[in-house]
């Protein structure tokens, strides 16, 4: 009979640090994964970088080589023509920004949560059906509904409000997926308690499945809002009054309109990204097990 | 007592089925008047209206039939919109993949700071598109952009990079990767920490090297993820709009002339709703059978 001669290297405990783990090896490993992920990190994060030291550069200097990350004499100066300037009224484009996507988000985050909870948790005919039914619209991609949505927008004489910005997210699929699988995860004793206890079917849903699924809640919601605060293409179909735009749409403009001033485009690009990266830094770990969670689901 | 009414006879009998039902069926009315008003109608209507030669400024509008749909298999753009869209989604997706898988392998093995690197590599993910596009026209600016400072530094010389016709739409590409490889990353990601351990030391055990293992258990075992990465990724991409309209406005020439843009051009510039609903349509026939192809050659269950 063989005998197992060979000695296997030690089982490694991933959930060490590497520097507490035992073998050399390893160390040597990580350090060659290092070196090649550190250069993928840098130039993640460079053109970042790159915007915000743009944005401080005295305009006379932001053509210069060689590039200075750090400006040598940074300054305001962009921000303060982009405010002031007459024919950019970036302050009216993020107020904009900001109640187009805390409505949405309002709107969706209440709109799913009522449908995934009845998908989810009640049961009556025809409920399979709906849902399925529902499902398949996201075969058909969101193109096709520009036209007739704009159309009807049109009739409704809610073109170049918010109106047009708002309710047409109430119609959102994804969160209604999201949700259900969440709800279906909660134990049913604790729903049946509620109505032992006298809860109606909304009292349910409100006191006992919203509170607990509040992770969930918050993920949608920032999903929801970074959407909504990023979108282009409908906005901009949508809207066409200076004064109404959204910020990304008035970043399009800055960039098409002969505003050849570089400060002035990437000091606007700054001014649209740090709320969504104040969001992600506080958010960032809603976000990230949200996309890991949503896209493991979806196998 | 002979005869009874209808509500006589439900005195003191249980609640009827409806009654019970109703809440049930109140919980879904809100959703269904915007999924009516704002998603299944307008899919509807959008078909009704590719019917006709609607255009939004005139009273009239004249019925065709499918006459959208023959010009648009004449319409020399069209194709010409789909050649590019087609090509910049493939090498998206492509690098995406690649580049995903490349960064999740790496950072599963948990390396020092890999939680930093997992924020670092999503940050561009939550970008606008419209920032993103900004940023990135002015790396690639031919007189003062960053990646010719770079060029210039070791040597070589300096390209108009989103002025030539052989480099734009891999450059819009590479920069669609700068901006979503973070979510492939991720997904991959969940999908390698949810390959069970033990089937990896089994195979150190049998004496399989770090390379075969990779090739024959990460790989087959990420198809699902996979597919569904490929999928989502190219429907996504195929649709792209917003990089081409802030970085080359489709130029030069057509070169980068994308569908959606094709699609904006024709339904808000010409007010050609009835041709840009065909248009979409015609969007949405290539979506799914890439869809169904990619589900052909990827699809298949696997067993841990």
């Amino acid at each position: 009979m063989a005998i197992e001669t060979r000695t296997h290297e030690p089982t490694v405990d991933y959930s060490l640090p590497f520097w507490k783990r035992k073998t050399v090896l390893h160390r040597i490993d990580m350090a060659a994964i290092l070196i090649l992920l550190i250069p993928v990190a840098i130039a993640t994060i460079l053109p970042l970088v790159y915007m915000f030291s743009q944005a401080f550069t005295p305009e006379d200097q932001v053509r210069n080589w060689p590039v200075e990350y750090i400006p040598r004499e940074p300054t305001l100066a962009s921000f303060q023509l982009l405010v002031t300037w007459p024919n950019l009224p970036i302050m009216r484009w993020m107020l904009n920004s900001f109640i187009v996507s805390t409505s949405v988000t309002a709107l969706v985050l209440t709109i799913n949560s009522l449908t995934a909870y009845a998908f989810g948790r009640l049961e009556f005919p025809g409920r399979d059906f709906l849902f399925i039914f529902v499902l398949t619209t996201l075969m058909i991609p969101g193109e096709v509904t520009l036209i007739p949505t704009f159309v009807i927008m049109r009739r409704l004489e809610w073109l170049d409000t918010y109106n047009a910005l708002i309710w047409p997210a109430g119609a959102g699929v994804f969160g209604i997926f999201l949700l259900r699988q969440f709800f279906q995860s909660i134990p049913r004793e604790l729903e049946d308690a509620a109505i032992i206890d006298g809860c109606g079917k909304f009292g349910t849903y409100w006191r006992i499945v919203l509170p607990l699924s509040r992770s969930a809640l918050i993920a949608l919601g920032i999903f929801t809002f970074l959407g909504s605060w990023n979108d282009l293409f409908w906005p901009l179909i949508a809207l066409n009054s200076n004064e109404m735009r959204t910020l990304p749409v008035g970043l399009s403009i800055l960039q098409h309109e002969g505003y050849t001033m570089q400060g002035l485009g990437m000091a606007a690009a700054a001014l649209t990204t740090v709320p969504v990266l104040i969001l992600y830094g506080i958010f960032q770990r809603h976000i990230i097990q949200g996309v890991m969670v949503t896209g493991l689901t979806g196998r | 007592m002979a005869a009874t009414s209808p509500e006589q006879r439900r005195v003191g009998k249980p609640m009827p089925r409806w009654r019970k039902l109703l809440p049930n069926y109140l919980f879904l009315v809100p959703y269904f008047v915007f999924f009516l008003l704002f998603l299944a109608g307008p899919n509807v209507y959008g078909f009704y209206i590719s019917l006709f030669n609607w255009d939004i400024l005139l009273p009239n509008k004249p019925f065709l039939g499918f006459g959208n749909y023959q010009e648009l298999w004449l319409d020399k753009l069209w194709w010409l919109s789909l050649r590019n869209t087609v090509l910049f989604a493939a090498l998206t997706v492509g690098g995406n993949v690649l580049l995903g898988l490349f960064a999740s392998v790496l950072v599963k093995q948990r390396p020092p700071g890999h939680q930093i690197l997992r924020f670092l590599f999503y940050t561009p993910v939550v970008l606008s598109v419209a920032v993103m596009g900004v940023i990135l026209a002015r790396v690639f600016n031919t007189e003062f952009g960053l990646l010719n400072y770079y060029v210039d530094m070791v040597g070589l010389p300096t390209q108009k990079w989103l002025g030539e016709q052989r480099f734009v739409i891999p450059i819009l590409s590479l920069s669609t990767v700068w901006w979503t490889f973070g979510f492939p990353f991720l997904v991959f990601l969940a999908g390698l920490l949810n390959i069970p351990e033990p089937i990896y030391e089994a195979a150190r055990i049998d004496g399989v090297n770090r390379l075969q293992s990779f090739t024959h258990i990460t790989l087959p075992l990420l198809k699902p993820v996979t597919l569904f990465i490929v999928v989502t990724q190219f429907i996504a991409h195929f649709k792209v709009f917003g990089q081409m309209w802030i970085m080359t406005l489709g130029g030069p020439g057509n070169s980068s002339y994308s569908v959606v843009m094709y699609l904006y051009d024709v339904g808000w510039r010409f007010f050609r709703m009835g041709y840009a609903s065909s248009l979409a349509f015609g969007l949405a026939a290539i979506i799914l059978v890439v869809t169904l192809i990619n589900f052909r050659f990827l699809g298949g269950r696997v067993e841990y």
